[in-house]
């Protein structure tokens, strides 16, 4: 075979590869600007990070799919943009029972994507024992029933403020048609203002407006989410007009975005706030002085001006966002103090004999580790705790940062082998303080142990009375500021950007919430 | 002049092909073509203890990685809000409680009958899931190689040509570059300026040619320096030989004798290293398809590794185990092309 032929050939093949891989990816988007949008196209393209790997109830809805679950799906009761209850799908509700029994009296009139009609069979179904949410938050929940076709009796083992949990977008009502006859899941069916189309693997999903919506009808024809997990390719496409919106602006990008013409930056604090847990367990932290001590030390203003570009608020040990229902406004919170973080760890034994700028105590150093997880907050997180790191050697503390992925972080909390860990977000889904749970002996999460605590948790999350929960949930973040089974760093802000054609578009507090309710699109 | 040295030139050819027809006889060819095939199926062989080897490996590490797997997947399915009896249900579901070599064997009965299970995370069947991404890997993978080589090739052969010169050192200089560069800095470059600046290529996704632009671009350079030096260094090497001193002495031009003749032998290391490249790419070009979100397998191993999704993983780590033992048959194949002196009987 003459040689030239062969290599004439080989690269044929080679092309004819590509080429053949190509077609089978269909012919889309062919120029730069990505989806060519006609002039009166009501169609929003939106970046989010991770694909929807799961629709039905019988899983936990995890990352970027609750923005789109919440389009398809509805919950029995809502929050407005700022956090207050309002109705869902039901109208009301009421307990006879001071919150062991609830009833909830459901709107009429309301129909699934698949024409059929929403009622009390619809709940029953969404909170059956096979969903997910009965097996993990509510599983006090002891029967839920019929009462006739508009009303629906929730069981409780003990008394719960059920409507707040009730809001998650997580654990929403779906209809019977999601399942075929055998019982397996077809397709995502529920009453929101948006229809799923369709969904392509881990690039995107199509939804279109529900035209029997029984609230107000989108004016957006379809929402296509755009699958991207790196957030500066997000960024990118957005300023290259290939997005109409991205739902998380990173930090370092929102100033530049906020001063670009036409852009839209929207910011509002969400309910997420990023902490440090101790272990109480074991040496150092297991002295309430040391767990002080740092928190004089940690300048969280710095953490949100210097290493977070402004984006959130300082919180200074406060354990949970200003915006959150009973958050005290005049919680007296941290604010550095090196000198008598110092004067603490001089008071709980820790002195530096050796002069290495390390403190000892009884001939152990003054050390720690610090996880922090590779996971979707990895990218402020390793930076945070830097910041932290450093503050910390100020007086005399040597933290080593370890970025692990879930897995090992688990396995290491699992046998106590560390010394604090970076989290955010735990059971802040709404404007519920749930998240006081994650230092009571009972929570998988908990490395502290308190008698006092778990009993103000327990009393708190037991009654439905507003004014004794405000002064059960006062005295908890009392208790947080002055015990620190963790010291609370940051308050984290939603920032939303939309470019110049999206009009209509107002931020919400509720992460993970997309509020497209209004939005509509001029497109020049 | 001109004349008498064309003359030289096809005597010079026809001496060749004689030589060649002398040394290969018919028989000879025969003998050849059995051994490659004898080759082949023992390589085919070979494939399969690979992949046993592989998966077997993949599996033992997935189990010793830290973590528990059925909390970390009973997490994945149930949110924050876990109790240890969710984490047994979810051990006992999945079998997870057997002995690991047990759990391997039940992998290998059911991949005799070719199913290769489902999605412990999403419940998708994992063949499926698979299959869907495998044209995209495929399709970025040989883009990537074919536009590395494009630039590899010719910085390689100038390089080699012109040794020590300006253009050498200007060809070494953008080849370390290229070596240092990461790869995620270089796609977010090569993003802002194909598509913020100049418009010419979509940012992300997959579709199309358009999109493909981008991330074999950026596959492709940060291959080719490496590629290029290996070129140059082998092309040096082969310029020393005394076939081409032979061949100068007769009065051919420079690029002649390297086209010609110096070329075909100093590409041997070239496709080796190609070959090894192309398995990289298989299963290593996670970070570029998570800046371009291309839907490839690379992407779906590392996340299932992360979320402990066995099954999922094993899928995974088969396929590409099985392409990057195909490739690597393909690039021994591509040797003797390259040079009828190797001979397949020579690996028996």
């Amino acid at each position: 075979m003459d040689r030239n032929f062969k290599f004439i050939l080989l690269t044929c093949m080679l092309l004819a590869v590509i080429g053949a891989s190509a077609c089978i990816g269909g012919d889309k988007d062919e120029t730069a600007k990505g989806d060519s949008f006609g002039e009166n196209s009501q169609d929003l393209v939106v970046g989010i990070s991770s694909d929807v790997n799961n629709w039905y109830l019988d899983k936990f809805a995890d990352g970027d799919a609750r923005f789109v679950w919440s389009q398809v799906y509805e919950t029995l009761v809502r929050l407005d943009s700022n956090l207050n209850i309002t109705p869902g799908l039901a109208e009301s509700w009421e307990t006879p029972d001071n919150g062991t029994t609830w009833l909830f009296h459901l709107r009429k009139n309301v129909t699934f994507h698949d024409g059929t009609p929403f009622n009390s069979d619809s709940v029953v179904f969404s909170y059956s024992n096979k969903s997910y949410v009965r097996q993990a938050v509510l599983k006090p929940i002891k029967s839920v029933e019929a009462i006739d076709n508009y009303t629906v009796k929730f069981v409780l083992q003990k008394p719960m403020p059920l409507p707040f949990y009730l809001t998650h977008v997580a654990w929403p009502i779906m209809g019977p048609g999601c399942l075929d006859k055998a019982g397996n899941f077809v397709k995502p069916v529920g009453t929101g203002p948006f229809k799923f189309e369709s969904q392509t693997k881990d690039q995107e999903i199509v939804l279109t407006r529900n035209d029997a919506y029984w609230g107000n009808k989108s004016l957006l024809d379809k929402v296509i989410f755009k699958v991207i997990p790196d957030p500066s390719t997000q960024v990118m496409a957005f300023e290259n007009g290939e997005l109409d919106m991205i739902i998380k602006v990173p930090e370092y990008d929102v100033k530049r975005l906020e001063a670009k013409k036409g852009i839209q930056v929207q910011r509002k604090l969400s309910t997420f706030t990023d902490f440090l847990q101790f272990n109480c367990d074991k040496t150092p932290f297991n002295d309430t002085k040391i767990r002080q001590s740092v928190a004089y030390a940690i300048d969280t203003n710095t953490l949100v001006n210097g290493v977070l570009n402004g984006i959130g608020k300082p919180a200074g040990g406060r354990p949970y966002s200003p915006n959150m229902m009973y958050s005290d406004p005049d919680l007296k919170t941290y604010s550095q103090d090196l000198d008598k973080s110092k004067a603490l760890l001089k008071e709980a034994g820790w002195e530096d004999s050796n002069g290495d700028g390390i403190l000892e105590k009884d001939g152990s150093p003054l050390n720690c580790t610090l996880l922090v997880s590779k996971g979707a907050w990895a990218a402020r997180h390793t930076l945070m705790a830097q910041v932290v790191q450093e503050d910390l050697r100020k007086i005399g503390m040597n933290v080593e940062i370890q970025v692990l992925d879930e897995g090992a972080i688990s396995k290491l909390e699992g046998v106590g082998n560390f010394g604090m860990i970076l989290r955010s977000g735990y059971f802040v889904w709404g404007p519920y303080p749930k998240h006081f749970f994650i230092h009571h002996s009972k929570s998988p999460y908990s490395h502290y142990h308190n008698e006092t605590y778990d009993q103000l948790v327990d009393a708190a999350d037991s009654t439905i009375d507003p004014q004794k929960q405000k002064e059960f949930y006062y005295a908890l973040q009392a208790f947080v500021i002055k015990e620190v089974p963790a010291f609370y760093l940051v308050h984290e802000e939603k920032v939303v950007a939309t470019g110049p054609s999206v009009k209509g578009f107002v931020i919400t507090a509720e992460d993970p919430w997309l509020d497209l309710s209004g939005v509509y699109l001029e497109r020049k | 002049m001109e004349l008498k040295r064309w003359k030289i030139k096809l005597k010079m050819k026809c001496l060749r092909a004689s030589e060649i027809k002398r040394s290969i006889s018919e028989n000879d060819r025969k003998v050849r073509r059995i051994s490659m095939w004898k080759y082949i199926a023992k390589r085919l062989a070979m494939v399969l203890v690979v992949i046993s080897g592989v998966t077997l490996v993949s599996f033992v590490a997935m189990y010793l990685a830290p973590g528990d797997p059925a909390e970390l997947i009973a997490l994945e399915r149930y949110g924050q809000d876990l109790d240890a009896s969710q984490i047994e249900s979810v051990r006992e579901a999945e079998g997870l409680d057997a002995p690991v070599y047990f759990q391997y064997f039940i992998w290998l009965d059911h991949l005799l009958h070719l199913d290769l299970g489902r999605s412990i995370i999403t419940s998708d069947d994992v063949l499926e899931e698979i299959l869907l991404k495998l044209p995209a890997t495929i399709e970025l993978t040989v883009a990537g190689l074919l536009i590395s080589l494009l630039i590899a090739l010719p910085i390689g052969v100038l390089g080699a040509l012109q040794k020590n010169t300006l253009l050498d050192n200007c060809c070494a200089f953008i080849s370390l570059i290229g070596i240092s560069i990461p790869n995620f800095w270089l796609g977010i470059l090569l993003i802002w300026l194909f598509s913020l600046t100049l418009h010419i290529f979509p940012s992300y996704g997959y579709g199309s040619l358009n999109h493909l632009a981008l991330p074999a671009l950026t596959l492709g350079i940060s291959m080719s320096s490496i590629t290029a030096r290996l070129t140059r260094a082998s092309l040096m090497e082969v310029m020393e030989k005394e076939y081409i001193l032979a061949a100068r002495a007769r009065g051919f031009d420079e690029y002649t004798i390297v086209l010609r003749h110096a070329l075909k032998n100093a590409l041997l290391p070239v496709v080796t290293f190609a070959g090894m490249q192309l398995g990289y790419l298989l299963g290593g070009a996670v970070i570029v398809e998570t800046i371009f979100s291309w839907p490839g397998i690379g992407k779906l191993l590392v996340d299932s590794i992360f979320a402990r999704d066995f099954s999922m993983v094993q899928g995974c780590v088969l396929f590409i185990a099985v392409l990057f033992s195909l490739s690597s048959l393909a690039v021994d194949i591509l040797y003797a092309v390259l040079d009828p002196r190797i001979r397949y009987d020579m690996y028996d």
